[in-house]
């Protein structure tokens, strides 16, 4: 009888070690999760570059650039990248071409619709063409099928009234400026 | 994830969980139907506002007043005096003579008027035409001159319009010739018999100006 009772109490102090030895160790593990989000949205971006043939435009890459065709004449030199396709009584046009790219994510539309138009009304004995329409204020279908994230060349077409200033004709040795709106949409 | 139609909130209808609207057992009737149709609204909505960028291209350039000057055959072409450029209607042409000589009175080209100017000296000439085009200019008029790249030999001449051209300078032919009209001017070469036998070439620089 003693010698059961001894041995119980054994098996229960080895029992009572194993436990305790289990539970010994600090704890020195830690867990956690992180909850990531990300609101992936559509949008496109149209930027003009230069184009190899054309002139080399000011803040290229960007939405905002500018195209210097330098002094223009009927018959005199012209800048690189500036060319005179036409010289009539009437009239002469000097050319440059410039490319645009419009950038899409997240759309499933292949392809843009390209419009532009003046921002504001052309000079006297100016006016401007894109791929050989005349631009107005009013805005103006160029391209229905633009592809995405591709530089696409466009001719910019200036054409200058040969007429004497004050007679229809450009101011001559002052700088002419104008602003084309552009924009483009996802069809 | 289907929930019944009582478990949206608000905001979660206006998102439009349209699969689960799709899919959904709702136990409300035709609030699933109604719940579909707003979905559709609401995707008609999304692809009404259809993506678009703008951008501007600023333009700048300086217009000059400019003139320019080309030779182009006579209306008279072909008829004595009047021979036929080569590249006419350009600012850069070619007239030739043929071949002439004093004895006789010879000369290859019937196009060239020939003349025995004295008893020692025969003339070879032909006309044809200078145009001088302005473009954005107030210019009424312009003068004409011209001359010859290099020396003639000796007892040899070049002359236009009877004004004889040297290499000193520019020769005035004309001082008040309008733009966009043709003037007919008369090349001549005078020869005395005394010079060798030998090509005689000579380039003769036109430059217009504008008054």
């Amino acid at each position: 009888m003693l010698k059961k009772y001894i041995s119980i109490m054994r098996g229960a102090a080895l029992a009572a070690l194993t436990l305790c030895g289990a539970s010994l160790p600090a704890q020195t593990t830690a867990s956690g999760v992180i909850n990531g989000s990300l609101n992936n949205t559509n949008g496109i971006a149209i930027q003009f570059d230069s184009d190899p043939s054309g002139v080399t435009l000011g803040a290229a890459g960007t939405n905002a650039a500018t195209a210097n065709f330098g002094t223009v004449s009927a018959f005199g030199a012209l800048a690189a990248g500036v060319t005179r396709p036409s010289v009539t009584a009437a009239n002469f046009t000097v050319r440059t071409i410039f490319d645009v790219q419009v950038v899409s994510g997240g759309l499933t539309s292949t392809t843009y619709t390209l419009t532009a138009n003046l921002a504001a009304a052309a000079p006297t004995g100016m006016s401007y063409k894109v791929d050989a329409i005349t631009l107005t204020t009013a805005s103006q279908t160029l391209q229905v099928n633009g592809a995405y994230n591709t530089d696409i060349a466009h001719n910019l077409d200036l054409v200058i009234l040969t007429a004497a200033p004050g007679a229809g004709g450009p101011a001559v040795n002052t700088p002419i400026t104008a602003t084309i709106n552009f924009t483009a949409t996802a069809n | 994830m289907h929930r019944g139609i009582e478990q949206f909130t608000r905001s979660e209808v206006w998102v439009c969980d349209c699969f689960d609207a799709m899919n959904c057992n709702s136990n409300f009737g035709g609030t699933k139907g109604l719940l579909m149709l707003s979905c559709m609204l609401c995707l008609f909505v999304v692809n009404a506002g259809a993506q678009s960028a703008s951008g501007q291209l600023s333009i700048t350039m300086n217009v000059q007043s400019s003139i320019t000057l080309i030779f182009q055959n006579n209306p008279s072409v072909g008829t004595t005096g009047f021979c036929p450029l080569t590249n006419s209607g350009t600012n850069n042409v070619g007239l030739d003579f043929g071949t002439a000589a004093f004895p006789g009175s010879f000369h290859t080209l019937a196009c060239v008027n020939y003349t025995h100017l004295t008893s020692a000296t025969y003339e070879v000439s032909s006309a044809f035409d200078v145009v001088v085009t302005k473009a954005n200019s107030s210019s009424p008029n312009y003068r004409l001159a011209a001359q010859i790249s290099t020396p003639p030999p000796a007892n040899v001449a070049w002359l236009l319009n009877n004004v004889t051209l040297t290499t000193a300078g520019f020769t005035t032919l004309d001082t008040a010739d309008n733009y966009a009209t043709p003037i007919t001017k008369t090349l001549q070469v005078q020869v005395k018999n005394t010079v060798a036998a030998q090509p005689l070439l000579e380039t003769i620089t036109f430059l217009a100006t504008a008054n």
